[in-house]
């Protein structure tokens, strides 16, 4: 059976390295509403791949800085 | 509490006020003897009107809820505008309370995304598990030989108390949130 895996996220982090951004810039620049970021940065919502990519293409970073897996056991 | 919550609450709250209304207008007319049990015609007349009076209900306590909501957003304008003067000694930049700021904030918040629409769906497969299981109750019903007008309100019931159903399940979501997969 597959291993569960837990996505963490640096959202917090890169917003305050982006000048404080708010999660309502976020959200326009990402094209989601501001409700899916707050979700998104307090790990109540797994974004789909798309929504991912936009992510770290609003912050100008890989997916990859923006978000991380754990597996668990 | 985002905007997508507050239309749920004022959509459940509807839904809730127009079934209890019906539930008055129907035992009334029982009690007092207009609507017989088999009287087809008259619980089909009375279900269509309440769906008519339902649909019309929800498009004006929409536009209500659209019509404060933005009253709201320019009080909030207004009181933080005055903050900036009176304690920060400067004015904003942008008049939060101008006609184009809160159309801007009000499209901002009704922007439904794909978190929007797992919820829906996923509320939404709970409303129909109810409407379906109350429509096969209400065949039931004729089976074990009750009145037809049992079977109708059955029914009737069902869909209004799988769409509340819905809208409770969205909240939940909306604060528990949600997992793809």
């Amino acid at each position: 059976m597959a291993k569960k895996l837990e996505i963490k996220n640096n959202i917090r982090t890169l917003r305050f390295f982006a000048g404080e951004m708010t999660q309502q810039q976020l959200a326009e620049k990402a094209g989601a509403s501001r409700q899916t970021i707050m979700a998104i940065e307090a790990g109540k919502y797994s974004p789909s791949l798309d929504l991912a990519f936009r992510i770290a293409v609003a912050f100008g970073v890989k997916i990859d800085d923006v978000f991380e897996y754990e597996v668990i056991e | 509490m985002s905007y997508k919550e507050k239309q749920t609450i004022v959509s459940i709250l509807s839904g809730l006020m127009l079934l209890v209304i019906y539930s008055f207008y129907a035992l009334s007319k029982v009690q007092s003897g207009v609507a017989a049990p088999d009287d087809m015609k008259f619980w089909a007349t009375a279900i269509l009107t309440f769906i008519v009076i339902g649909i019309v209900a929800m498009i004006i306590i929409q536009i209500i809820f659209h019509i404060l909501l933005s009253i709201s957003i320019a009080v909030k304008g207004e009181v933080q505008k005055e903050i900036h003067k009176k304690i920060l000694k400067h004015e904003t930049q942008n008049d939060p309370c101008n006609e184009q700021s809160i159309e801007k904030t009000i499209a901002l918040e009704m922007v439904e995304d794909e978190m929007d629409k797992l919820i829906e769906l996923k509320a939404m497969r709970v409303g129909f598990v109810i409407a379906g299981t109350g429509f096969v109750l209400s065949l039931i019903s004729l089976v074990l030989d009750y009145s037809p007008a049992v079977m109708l309100n059955i029914a009737f019931f069902s869909f209004g108390i799988g769409s509340m159903i819905e809208g409770i399940i969205k909240l939940f979501y909306y604060k528990r949130g949600i997992q793809n997969g």
